[in-house]
């Protein structure tokens, strides 16, 4: 009862997966070195000092930056409001047994989001004032409407499939405990969609936080200016250095939307830990 | 004696395809109703039928005297009074042991905040899970998790609990946990409908029990004439693959 020793058949000879591995780490730190250096290398950094890192543009502007980002946080807060409530909305009318409730959504959804949010904008703050004769009370209203009309469109289709991926199982055990479909919806539906829009709907308020900038169409007072406005206004009033005003609006901007990404994982951790399969 | 359910000439299609052909079925005040059969055969469906989860296609349901289906029934308050416990669980993963057996209590019910913990806390206690009240469903096994959803809807205080194989997905060994308590609830005189594969069961806890196949009823009686001493060749046919899976039947 001898069993014959077995061997590998003869192969090429070639590297073992852990060297190769090795070696691909190599080149491809090699490849980011080589980018780095050639980058440093071409810029001139004397004129990028003066024209962009530009100290004293940075003093100029620095009272006006706070006003600036606290405009465009509070542009963007008050259109996602409206994107929000309108998405739901229009979610809720997509899954509407009423035909008619559907081929509105639908045609809503399809026209905002083939259309220039630039339009939307203009429209908002030329055409719709002469048609219907309303006077929107302030910048933040009308940038709200129009954005919000926007973003409402691309929600409202991330919110429905949100609601949809909620399995029937969850509806069919809150129905059969006697709860309106309001209820269910309210109670059930809804908390457990969240968590999973949560990730996309982020996306969708930091984009909204950049198209705050197309605020610039509707011809703004000082104090209304949002952080790009500001930006332009900058360039267009120091002698020198005028590009370093996109540098600074450009962190500010950051500011913005890196804390709300912590944010999202935050609440996804802090929902995702209990019960979640 | 009045009937808790009472079906007659019921009927079901989805699209072309007719899954309940002329179901006529009464179940008495504290009778408990084992429903038996082959994969397929319409039963899930029937449960559905009683709560209205599936709208019947034709025939008459009443439950508790009330017609479910006349097309104007407020079916919501029916509901209030049938629990039901699926294969599934279907718990709501969002909220807490406790919180799934007070969050109908408080919105249907309307009960207050300290009553509805009550309620729900002496229903963990009959199925044992006493000191889960305060986990999520995630982190409990899956028998205890349909324990808990049986406690989610004792706590609305049904008249009747219909039951939708509620043992097929779990661990063999997290069976006997659940049948027990499904066993003192039968003992306590609840009206319940059972669909199970659990014949040892449905022979013990069972005052009748219905054999379907193909939409239909096709024999019911005492545990021990259908399981035991079934008339119909279908019956046997269908007992002898579930007591012996191994066996090989021509059909
Ligand atoms: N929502 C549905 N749509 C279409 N067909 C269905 C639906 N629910 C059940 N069926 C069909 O009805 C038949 C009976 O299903 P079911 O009542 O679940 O049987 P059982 O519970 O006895 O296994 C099956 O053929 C199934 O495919
Ligand atoms: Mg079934």
């Amino acid at each position: 009862m001898t069993s014959p020793s077995v061997t590998m058949p003869p192969g090429r000879a070639r590297m073992s997966p852990r060297k190769r591995a090795r070696y691909s780490r190599v080149v491809q730190y090699g490849v980011l070195v080589v980018i780095v250096v050639a980058v440093v290398m071409g810029t001139d950094w004397s004129n990028m000092r003066e024209q962009v890192f530009n100290l004293e543009a940075v003093q100029k502007m620095a009272s006006d930056v706070p006003y600036a980002f606290v405009n465009t946080v509070k542009y963007t807060a008050s259109a996602f409001a409206v994107a929000l409530a309108l998405g739901l909305v229009l979610a809720l009318m997509k899954l509407s047994s009423v035909r008619l409730y559907r081929i509105v959504a639908t045609g809503y959804v399809e026209f905002f989001r083939g259309v220039p949010a630039l339009l939307v904008v203009l429209a908002f703050a030329y055409i719709v004032p002469v048609a219907f004769q309303v006077r929107f009370s302030s910048v933040t209203v009308t940038i709200a409407l129009a954005l919000g009309m926007v973003s409402a469109a691309y929600l409202a289709e991330t919110l429905r499939a949100g609601l949809q991926a909620v399995p029937k199982g969850q509806v069919e055990a809150a129905r059969s405990l006697g709860m309106t479909s309001g209820q269910t919806m309210r109670s059930v539906v809804i908390p457990q969609a969240f968590r999973m829009v949560l990730p996309p709907v982020t996306n969708e308020i930091v984009l909204l936080t950049k198209d705050t900038s197309l605020i610039y169409v509707m011809g703004l007072a000082v104090p209304d200016y949002d952080l790009t406005r500001l930006a332009r206004y900058t360039l267009n009033n120091v002698a020198v250095g005028g590009l370093t005003a996109f540098v600074v609006v450009g962190i500010a901007y950051l500011m913005i939307t890196i804390p709300l990404s912590a944010l999202t994982r935050w609440l996804e951790r802090k929902t995702g830990s209990k019960g979640h399969v | 004696m009045s009937a808790v359910v009472e079906i007659s000439g019921l009927r079901k299609s989805f699209g072309e395809r007719e899954v309940l052909k002329g179901i006529d079925l009464a179940v008495a005040q504290g009778e408990v109703v084992c429903v038996i059969g082959p994969s397929g055969s319409g039963k899930s469906t029937l449960l559905r039928c009683v709560n209205l989860l599936e709208q019947p296609t034709g025939g008459a349901v009443s439950v508790l005297g009330v017609e479910v289906t006349d097309p104007d029934v407020d079916i919501d308050r029916v509901r209030t009074h049938v629990g039901m416990v699926f294969q599934q669980f279907n718990l709501f993963p969002h909220r807490t042991v406790l919180e799934n057996c007070t969050m109908a209590q408080r919105k249907v019910l309307r009960r207050g905040a300290s009553e509805a913990e009550e309620v729900a806390r002496r229903n963990l206690e009959q199925v044992g899970l006493a000191d889960r009240a305060d986990s999520h469903p995630a982190q409990l096994s899956g028998g205890q998790q349909q324990r808990v959803a049986i406690a989610r809807a004792l706590s609305m205080d049904p008249a009747l609990m219909l039951f939708d194989e509620p043992t097929s997905a779990l661990d063999p060994e997290l069976v006997g946990d659940v049948l027990s308590v499904m066993r003192d609830l039968a003992e306590a005189g609840m009206t319940m409908i059972v669909v199970t594969h659990e014949m040892a069961f449905a022979r013990e806890v069972a005052d009748r029990v219905v054999f379907m196949d193909d939409g239909q009823i096709v024999e019911q009686g005492s545990p021990d004439h259908v399981i035991g001493n079934p008339g119909e060749e279908r019956t046997r046919t269908f007992l002898a693959r579930v007591l012996d899976p191994t066996h090989h039947h021509d059909a």
